[in-house]
């Protein structure tokens, strides 16, 4: 259970990773233009004259996309020798909690840079800002658990560049569908009595996933 | 399991499913027609699908504890699931073209076959890209886990949250109420049942056929 030693260590489990990609920034950059690229593209083809529906399904496939390609780097600075540097270090469940939180804020940074791109090039579509927000962030979490989860069995697995979004987007679905519903619900109007029981379903399989990375990321990490 | 009575057992079920299928009394129903025979053929598929599956769990449960062989066992079983799920599929698509009138349309239960379809084919490239058979159980056996809940939350409790086009759910003609029918249970059981041993079968004979090919 996590005592103030454990959070301590996650905490520098999550500045560290920051201090290592942004000594790369190169990364971050190459995200924000992925998200800025896209977005645009979406504004070419639609000529700004974009539904409710193609507005939400476009903003979380964006969306998606950007959260695999960021969450694929989870290990990308431990697949050489630090993986053995670490092993005497910290137990696997404080790294497994550190880097879904960093990956956490990340996605959630990276949503929130999407939606401002959307806004900006597609017109303001979201109606209750509180429940668009409360959705992102449940997604981020749950999506946060399952990519970094995969993207450390895609590090070990080796070089294959189509193994993390294969992975990972179907077991993924289940959240996507059930958030897609209640995000195009916040764009036009949201009620909270109707969507409570969704919105617990998607905190649901978010907390699911969270348990299984933890059960799980254990057996990855022994060589 | 040891024994020849039930690889007897499973085929003779599956035999008395198909001839009773085709042959015995059927409740006439507005929609469903002479199609409510299709409960025999295609329902099973699915329920042998899920004991395959559980039994690829159990295996991958056993590699993470570092059984030796306990792996190929989880890919069989999967395999052989998959096997499943496709004749389901098939026989769902041409059910639904003559029911829906459309091979593929957009419900639930749908969704979920093809979530499921994806995460075991995505298991099986991930393991056919490991070279080390130690890593590749760990690896898998991880996967697999996680591959098999999301199935259950996919196909067992989603669903249930929105109306299915598919008989017994969202006000169609229903198989729920006709499965309590007298003349349809027993068969229908018996065809789950037969099918879930030849599932059985089928994947005792794969992994004794790659034991022999590695020794």
């Amino acid at each position: 259970m996590p005592t103030f030693a454990s959070m301590q260590t996650m905490l520098n489990i999550i500045r560290l990773n920051f201090r290592l990609e942004w000594t790369a920034r190169r990364s971050y950059f190459s995200l924000l233009i992925y998200i800025l690229s896209t977005v645009y593209l979406c504004n070419l083809i639609f000529s700004q004259s974009i539904s409710l529906e193609s507005w939400n399904a476009f903003y979380w496939v964006i969306f998606l996309f950007a959260a695999v390609q960021a969450a694929n780097r989870s290990f990308y600075f431990e697949s050489d020798r630090r993986f053995l540097l670490y092993y005497g270090l910290v137990k696997p469940e404080q790294l497994i909690f550190g880097k879904i939180l960093y990956n956490f804020i990340y996605l959630l940074v990276l949503g929130i840079f999407t939606a401002f791109f959307f806004a900006l090039f597609m017109g303001l579509a979201i109606s209750d800002f509180f429940a668009f927000g409360l959705v992102l962030t449940i997604a981020a979490l749950g999506f946060s658990a399952i990519l970094t989860l995969v993207s450390g069995i895609a590090a070990k697995a080796g070089a294959n560049p189509a193994l993390p979004a294969i992975l990972s987007i179907p077991l993924l679905y289940p959240q996507i569908l059930t958030l897609a519903k209640l995000s195009l619900r916040s764009l036009s109007g949201f009620s909270w009595e109707v969507n409570a029981p969704l919105l617990i379903v998607l905190a649901l399989l978010a907390l699911v996933s969270l348990l299984l990375s933890y059960l799980l990321f254990p057996y990855l990490w022994r060589d | 399991m040891k024994g020849i009575w039930w690889k007897v057992l499973g085929p003779v079920l599956v035999l008395y499913s198909i001839i009773m299928g085709l042959y015995g009394p059927v409740p006439r129903l507005p929609i469903l027609n002479e199609t409510i025979r299709v409960l025999y053929y295609h329902v099973p598929m699915w329920f042998a699908m899920i004991a395959m599956m559980l039994g690829s769990l159990i295996y991958s449960i056993q590699a993470l504890g570092e059984k030796n062989g306990a792996d190929l066992k989880a890919f069989e079983f999967a395999q052989t699931g998959f096997l499943l799920a496709s004749l389901g599929l098939l026989t769902g698509m041409v059910w639904a073209r003559f029911t829906w009138g459309a091979f593929w349309v957009n419900d639930p239960k749908l969704n979920g076959t093809a979530v499921t379809m994806l995460v075991y084919l995505a298991y099986f490239v991930l393991r056919s890209s490991v070279e080390d058979l130690q890593k590749k159980a760990r690896l898998a056996g991880v996967y697999n886990i996680f591959a098999f809940v999301m199935m259950i939350v996919f196909i067992g409790i989603l669903p249930r949250m929105t109306d299915s086009l598919h008989p017994g759910n969202g006000g169609n003609p229903g198989f729920n109420q006709y499965d309590l029918d007298s003349n349809m249970r027993p068969i229908f059981y018996s065809a789950v049942l037969g099918w879930i041993l030849i599932g059985l079968w089928i994947t005792q004979l794969r992994i004794r056929y790659k034991k022999l090919n590695n020794d």
